[in-house]
């Protein structure tokens, strides 16, 4: 009865264990990477050394342009995501030096999120169901702690030609600018759709034409916000300016490594479709292993461009290679 | 005189009426090709806009309804221009004068007085613009609209089948609350009604008039519970305040475990987004509110600019278009209306 009982019991946990982790068909669900069964690189792949050789011929005076903001708690963060900074001082009390030199020192415990201020999405950070890039099945490939596949310890350089495309002035043009009041500079307002007409209209502007490997940077204006916070926390995260799928389906076209924009989502939101839940991530990163990369600043790149009518440069950005991790946040300067 | 000779010649001629064939023929495709990239303007007369003020018996305001024709109309060849119709459409008639002197393309209208809509119908017709109507009726125009009736069936069908799968064999109660003369409210009612005599043909419905007045849920339902003290009961609520007001009286008298609870609308004051957490969440599945059935009229917007496009393409139009209306659960809410914003 007892042995009964337990085969039951037994039988009742197999089938609840198989249907909580019920896995999809991830074959119909994603496509294969172009680089084989095995990449659990995306995009970067594309950064040969031919491609880190001719972004280097867009350095020509050695001007370096920053293109990160400052990291600090209070910065506007996506949904319950927190950062919090402790300093360890210790050594500073009297007594706490250290030898006849009175050696110091300080050090910090940074508790945070790692998709925060300016940041990258890594291939494993957006999936459909449970199928994420390269038709992989991500329910086998997690831990209490990180990924096991997929993880940014597989990313290539990023060492390539960065473009700024200059949406703020592509809409100026078009005399279809419609700005926010909370926004000290010109910006695109929330919601606003940038199509692949307006990524071309502002590539013509700078006479520029993309190429394979490239990084596009798209300035919207709305990165003002963040600048401003914590006073504009609310109506940066309200919603904001960004690309839609027309202009996604044509940056996966041109296999570019990626695409960041001054913003928290890259993408407009609200989105086209009520219906679809951040789709340009999925059409960029699930699909394409195309990064995305987050709360770039762009002003000061576009008013460079502005100037000198080159919207182009070297695209200087590291990135951890942080063992199974699902993006990072990032350093960025354009060099010229 | 020259440079006539060679087009006498009959080769020349004949390339000659070629090249303008062709000329003809591109530019002709050209105006196809660019028909489609036509824009339109279109005018739309909203219910009411002012702060606070809800609408058809939902929580949903006339900012919501705004709202979605301006998302919708980003991913259209539609320029919009927007009206207020005010407090019992008063200002309706200007604002068809106006929209008529701007000469849109087309007119939406949404009022729910079918005498200002007759004159309305009377001076767009004057001015050969087509008209949609939302909500209410108007002559002539093809109607978007809630279907209150289809609404009030899913809810008693998700308390029906609730019933029957949890308390078979139990002494049941229903109770149909909220304002009860309310807008498409007694459409709504009767919908449960007919689903619930369908699903449980001996339970007993009481009906729980608010007045418009959720503060008046409180006493209503304490004292319905209080004279019912064994049996579960299941609650249809008319709309969304009314449902949190009687989950909270619920709760005060010591029966949420007692209850089921499903409720129309589903506007934000229920369905929770990404860090709010409401009624409404994948995270509090077992919540005593079921569900509620969603009204969308936060997304007329969607619906009603691809009509629109339709009518003004040539292309058939149905007379009468209602919303698809579904139950938000917690086990959908964020398929139906994923969380976008990072608030």
């Amino acid at each position: 009865m007892k042995l009964a009982s337990i085969l039951a019991a037994s039988i009742i946990a197999l089938v609840s264990f198989s249907t909580a982790f019920a896995q999809t068909d991830c074959t119909k669900v994603v496509p294969a990477s172009p680089w084989g069964p095995n990449d659990e690189t995306g995009a970067t792949n594309r950064v040969t050394p031919a491609v880190t050789k001719a972004a280097a011929a867009e350095i020509r005076e050695g001007k370096v342009i920053p293109m990160s903001y400052i990291l600090k708690d209070g910065v506007p963060l996506f949904g319950s995501r927190f950062t919090k900074t402790i300093l360890t001082a210790t050594s500073l009390a009297p007594g706490g030096a250290l030898g006849e030199n009175q050696l110091t020192y300080m050090e910090d415990t940074w508790l945070s999120q790692s998709h925060v201020g300016t940041h990258l999405d890594g291939v494993g950070h957006i999936g459909r169901k449970d199928c994420y890039y390269n038709q992989t099945a991500m329910g086998k490939y997690i831990n209490q702690n990180t990924m096991t596949k997929l993880g940014l310890e597989h990313l290539k350089s990023f060492a390539t030609r960065g473009v700024l495309i200059d949406a703020v002035r592509v809409f100026q043009a078009a005399g279809k600018l419609k700005s926010n009041p909370a926004c000290r500079k010109a910006c695109l307002d929330k919601g606003t759709v940038i199509t692949a007409a307006d990524l071309q209209a502002g590539l013509k502007m700078y006479n520029v034409t993309l190429r394979e490997g490239d990084i596009v940077v798209v300035h919207t204006g709305w990165g003002d916000l963040f600048e401003q916070f914590p006073a504009q926390n609310a109506t940066f995260n309200s919603g904001q300016p960004g690309i839609g799928k027309d202009a996604a389906t044509w940056l996966i076209s041109q296999k570019i490594v990626a695409v960041g924009s001054d913003n928290w989502a890259v993408e407009v939101i609200p989105g086209e479709d009520p219906k679809e839940a951040f789709i340009v991530h999925n059409m960029l990163i699930t699909d394409n292993g195309i990064h995305i990369i987050e709360n770039v600043r762009t002003d000061l790149m576009a008013d460079e461009a502005a100037r000198t009518k080159r919207a182009t440069f070297f695209f200087n950005m590291t990135v951890p290679r942080a063992y199974g991790l699902t993006g990072n946040f990032v350093g960025i300067d354009g060099i010229r | 005189m020259a440079s006539l000779a060679p087009a006498a010649r009959p080769g020349r001629r004949r390339r000659a009426v070629l090249l303008v064939a062709c000329a003809i023929t591109a530019l002709f495709a050209s105006h196809l090709a660019g028909a489609d990239e036509r824009r339109y303007t279109i005018a739309f007369a909203n219910l009411i806009e002012e702060p606070g003020v809800t609408l058809e018996a939902t929580g949903f305001t006339g900012r919501d309804v705004r709202e979605s024709l301006l998302l919708a109309a980003r991913v259209h060849p539609i320029d919009l221009v927007l009206y207020d119709n005010g407090r019992d459409c008063a200002r309706a008639p200007a604002n068809v004068e106006d929209a008529v002197s701007r000469k849109v393309d087309l007119f939406i209208q949404y009022c729910h007085s079918a005498d200002v809509n007759a004159v309305v119908a009377e001076k767009l017709k004057a001015a050969r613009i087509p008209v949609i109507a939302v909500n209410e009726p108007l002559a002539g125009a093809p109607l978007y609209t809630l279907d209150n009736g289809a609404a009030g069936r899913i809810a008693g069908d998700a308390l029906g089948d609730f019933a029957l799968r949890t308390w078979r064999g139990r002494p049941l109660e229903a109770a149909i609350v909220g304002s009860l003369a309310g807008r498409g409210v007694p459409e709504r009612a009767h919908g449960v009604q007919e689903r619930l005599r369908h699903h449980l043909p001996a339970v007993r419905i009481t009906r729980l008039d608010t007045q418009g007045n959720p503060a008046q849920v409180a006493g209503l339902v304490g004292r319905f519970l209080a004279a019912r003290p064994g049996a579960k009961v299941l609650v249809a609520a008319m709309d969304d305040t009314t449902a949190l007001a009687c989950k909270s009286a619920l709760e005060a008298a010591g029966r949420l475990s007692d209850a089921a609870v499903v409720s129309h609308g589903a506007d934000r004051s229920i369905r929770g987004g990404m860090s709010e957490r409401k009624e409404i969440d994948p995270n509090n599945r077992g919540s005593i509110v079921l569900g509620s059935v969603a009204f969308y009229l936060d997304r007329v917007g969607y619906a009603v600019l691809p009509l629109a496009l339709r009518m003004l393409r040539g292309q058939p139009t149905p007379p009468r278009t209602v919303t698809p209306h579904r139950l938000i659960t917690a086990a959908n809410v964020f398929v139906e209306y994923p969380p976008y914003d990072m608030q």
